[in-house]
Parts: C-alpha cells; structure tokens; sequence
C-alpha cells in the first residue's frame, strides 16, 4: 500500500502554481524532490504542509488528509534557514509541539532525540547564538518531537557548512528510520540527491516531470528537458549514430570520450572533428570538437596529456563506446 | 603610524549643525525645570486639581492605548501579512490623523459623535461623548492611534512568516500562533508604538479642548491657567507633567527590556 498518495494537487497562489501532481510514497522510502531554485519544491513542501489552498487529494495511509487544518496533518516541517522560535530557548523550541498535543512517551522521546542528535550542551542556549549546523539540528528535533508521520526538509543542508554535510546526511537517513517517518527532502543538490534518495521527483517549473527510483532518474532522463537539469552534456540525435531507436536522442558523458590524433582510437563509434577551443583547468583539459554541426564537450586528464591535446582548427579523432551512451 | 589627514572641517560642520537641534530640542525642557524651582515644584505636587489632571490625563490616555492595542493589533497584522484591494488606500487612511490639524480633527469628531445619530446611539448605551473621559478618550486615540497601529505593522512584518507556518505544523492553532509567536517576536515594536502613543495622548490639546474642556486634561489645565493667570502659575504644571511622564516611560522601558 502506498503510505502517502499525491493526486492531482494543483495549487495557485498567483505569484507561482503546482500543475497536477501526482506522487507515490511507500513506508521507510526517503523520497527526494530534486529541482533548481523557483521551481515550486517548496510551494510543494508547503502544499502538503496544508499551509496553501490545493485542488487534488493528498492521502495518507488511505485517509485524504488535503481537507485538515495544518495543526491537524502531524507533519514536522524543517525549512531551509530552520525557522527557530527567536522568543523561546533550545529546548523551549524543541518542546513547542507538547503544549497543543498529546506526545507519546513525550520525556523518553526527548531523551532519546537530544541523545541521537546531541543536544545535551545546548538546551538552555538563546537560538541566536547556534552555529547554522547547531540550529539544524534543533529544528529537526523540534520536527520529530511532536511525532511527526510525514517529515518536510526544505534544503536542510543549505546553510550548513560543507564539512559537515556528510555526517549530516547520514544522520538525516538514520532519523527517517529510526523514528519511523516518511521523509519528504527537497533540494537542487544531486549529489545530495543521489546519496539519500530511494526515490527521486524532478520538478520544473511546477510540474513534476520524472518520478522513479533515484538510480534510474540520475541515470537515464525521460526527457531532453530533465537530461539538461540533471547536468548531462553531448545531448544529440541519435541518427548520427547511424541507427534508429524510439529515443530520440542520446548523451555521452564528457570524461568517457577518447581522443587521438594519430588514428589508433578502438571504439564503437569514431568521428573526425575540428578541435574549437581547448581550455586547462586544475586537473584536466575541456575540449571542444566540433564534429559537422555538433559541438562536443570532452574532458581529457591532464596526467594522460603533457599539453592541450591538439592546437585550435586542427583536425583528430573523437570516438566512445555503446557501454557508455545514455539514451533519451 | 602616521596619520591620515581627515577633513575636519566636514567633521566641524556636522557637530556645530547637530549641536543646534539637540539645544533647541533639549534646553527649553531644562529650562522649565530650573525655572520653576524646588519649592513651587513641591506646591503643584500637592495641588489636588493639578495632580487630578495629571491622572486624568495618563489614565484615559491608557484606556485609549489599550483600545487601539485590542482593535488595532489585528488591523495591524492584517495590512502586515495579507495583499488586498485598497491596501495603500487603507494605510493612507490611518496616516490621515497624524497630518491634519489637532482642532481640525475635533472638529471632525464633534460632527461625529455630537448631536448626531452616531451620538444618539451611543447614548443609549450611557456612553456621550461632550464634556466626559469619553471625548477625552475618543480625541487622543484618533490623532495617536497611527503611532501604535504603524509600529505594530513594522514590527509584524519583522517577524518571518515561516516561524508562524512552522509553528502550525508544530499543532499551533492560528490564534496561539498569534499570542505566541508573533506578538512576542513584535513586542519591542509593539510596546515602543503603545509608549509613543500613550505619550502622544497625554499631549493632546486640540481636539481634547473642543470635545472636553471640563474634565480638565493637563494640557487644557494649562491653557486655562496660562490664560487666567500667566506663565508662574502654569509652568509648574507643565515641570510635573513632563516628570510624571518621563518616570512612566523609564519604568516602563526597564521592565519591558527585561521581558
């Protein structure tokens, strides 16, 4: 049974709109909504939240929750710059949840998150003075005290500082399992994305254009519109290849190119290109080769190369194999 | 280390033209003070219809305060946290009060609350406005209302609107959401805007004179003992209101910064 069932949520609140969305959530999935900055993610966060009117159903273990008040939907909401009461302490922030509902076990569960999540040292601190990574923290604790079924996280990683984002990251999926809570991350991040998500959304511009398990979204795009969000470069026809298929094109990573100018290249496909540009950068060289109209991008390491692989206008080689192309 | 050569006279100007304003503003208060002397000081402290007045005055003017701090907060919030139509024209509205002569305006609720059907109504209720704290109370709210209503809305909008939605996610209902969160995130704007207010009431003269002139507020006693009497019987008065006022804002001030 799907945990939480998204159906056709639209919602407009006349600056932005989320057009019919759909979306599947099963228990113990850590579900990432991946999309660039104004693309709805957090119109989305907040739709579910019951913080903006939506058309659509949301429903949550066979219950349409889209008609509850927000103080009603137990969701814990984490939002980017985590929102701490500036008027309560630590561990009032954490505590706020107790005084509109019944917590379960409430002292065993703060206990047990100021354990998990190491707030011992911080409880009586003013919210101002916490580093971004120390507020973090009291915000996803303030979240799972009030026990919460969904957990919203609006970019949590954002505005802390890189070092820390590993163990952070970890933390963050040992929460979703250890209190038992479907997590909901929004982020722009694919890196991010690719180490938490089961399962992976993209959306743009208010629409959510691919949904699946995340190594089959981060590694074959539906559309040539996701393709170019998720970063993938060399997208062209795949009738250059010489065959035709029900994709339309196909994309062929820049580090998985070979380049030669002496003919002695073995791979699947081989072209002759004119080299446009040649730029050096830390480790390795970009390429540009223009091979009839298309430009492709390669990177070529520089410890494979002395120099620049070969001077502007001149003519080499570019070939990659089947293995390697993804086709869209 | 050497010494960057500064232009002084920039410097030189900018203090001589702030030292002007700052004895304009602060020498005719001293003066009050030195003029009047310890010992007539001590009279009017004992004079029963002075010291009356001066209570009159700052009680009304708190009951006006807590009015507007009732109706005014939500209409502060509402202008702070929602787009409407005719938002500019409202906030224009409130600001009205604060441009328009202080007679003007007594005149404006004398036609009002006067022998009119508006008057009429609330008569029913025992409640007239001419010659009572009533007037006095409606004259000072109307001309010090925006003061309150105004910091309220700055302040309201200092406040992140996430720490509300997040709080609602949390089990808040709207309401205490408001009580809890917002107003005292907005409590130093809020408390400056009711000070200020408060204050402003106690100046009132214009329209207090034109609604009430018997109960006398400070300011109209003032007037009338200037006016029947000079300046020797009048500036003791105006020496212990400005005290008195300036002792409420201290306590005030220092048991709010401790909040």
């Amino acid at each position: 049974m799907d945990y939480l069932k998204i159906q056709d949520l639209s919602s407009d609140t006349g600056d932005f709109s989320l057009k019919n969305i759909d979306l599947e959530i099963q228990k113990n999935e850590y579900f990432v909504l991946l999309g660039q900055s104004g693309s709805g993610k957090t119109m989305l966060l907040e739709t579910i939240a019951g913080l903006n009117p939506c058309d659509g159903s949301i429903i949550y273990k066979g219950e349409d929750i889209s008609l509850k008040p927000t103080e009603k939907r137990e969701i814990g909401f984490v939002y980017q710059d985590f929102a701490l009461f500036p008027n309560l302490n630590v561990e009032e922030n954490i505590r706020f949840s107790s005084k509109y509902k019944k917590i379960e076990d409430a002292e065993e569960l703060f206990k047990d998150i100021v354990g998990f999540l190491r707030l011992a040292p911080l409880l009586k601190r003013d919210t101002q003075d916490l580093s971004g990574g120390e507020k973090q923290r009291v915000a996803i604790a303030r979240a799972i005290f009030s026990r919460p079924k969904i957990l919203l996280l609006d970019e949590p990683l954002s505005a802390i500082d890189p070092t820390f984002r590993n163990t952070i990251m970890k933390s963050l999926k040992d929460i979703h399992k250890r209190y038992d809570v479907i997590t909901i991350h929004v982020t722009h991040n694919f890196r991010e994305a690719s180490y938490l998500a089961d399962k992976i959304a993209i959306i743009i511009d208010g629409k959510i254009k691919q949904v699946g398990a995340a190594k089959d979204v981060l590694n074959h795009p539906a559309t040539i519109e996701v393709a170019k969000f998720l970063g993938f470069k060399n997208i062209f026809p795949i009738t250059m290849l010489g065959y035709g298929s029900s994709s339309e094109v196909y994309s062929i990573d820049p580090n998985m190119i070979r380049v030669a100018n002496d003919g002695g290249l073995k791979t699947d496909y081989l072209f002759d290109g004119v080299v446009d540009e040649c730029m050096g950068v830390v480790d390795h060289y970009k390429l540009f080769v223009k091979v009839k109209q298309h430009l492709f991008f390669i990177k070529v390491l520089k410890r494979d190369h002395d120099e620049c692989y070969a001077n502007r206008d001149s003519v080499i080689q570019i070939g990659f194999d089947k293995k390697d192309i993804s086709l869209i | 280390m050497k010494a960057i050569p500064q232009s002084n006279l920039f410097n030189m100007t900018l203090v001589v033209l702030a030292l002007i304003i700052v004895f304009f503003l602060s020498v005719p208060i001293i003066k009050v003070f030195i003029g009047v002397g310890s010992e007539k000081l001590l009279e009017t402290i004992k004079d029963a219809e002075a010291i009356d007045s001066i209570f009159l005055t700052m009680k009304v003017s708190a009951w006006a305060m807590l009015f507007v701090l009732f109706t005014g907060l939500p209409l502060a919030y509402i202008i702070a946290r929602f787009d409407f139509y005719g938002k500019s024209l409202l906030e224009t509205l409130i600001d009205i009060p604060v441009m328009i002569p202080h007679t003007a305006a007594g005149i404006a609720l004398l036609t009002t609350f006067g022998d009119t059907s508006i008057g009429k109504f609330f008569k029913v209720f025992g409640i007239e406005f001419i010659g009572t704290e009533y007037g006095i109370m409606i004259a000072m709210m109307f001309l010090s209302a925006p003061f309150l209503i105004n910091s309220a809305k700055d302040g309201f909008r200092k406040v992140d609107v996430r720490l509300e939605k997040t709080a609602r996610t949390l089990g808040a209902s709207p309401i205490s959401v408001f009580f809890r969160i917002t107003i005292p995130n907005a409590k130093k704007d809020i408390i400056n805007g009711s000070l200020m207010m408060w204050s402003r009431g106690l100046g009132e003269f214009g329209a207090v004179v034109i609604l009430v002139y018997h109960p006398m507020t400070t300011p109209v006693l003032i007037f009338d003992r200037f006016n029947s009497y000079g300046l020797s019987y009048s500036a003791p008065l105006v020496a212990v209101i400005i005290g008195f006022s300036m002792l409420v804002f201290l306590v005030v001030r220092s048991i709010t910064n401790r909040l």
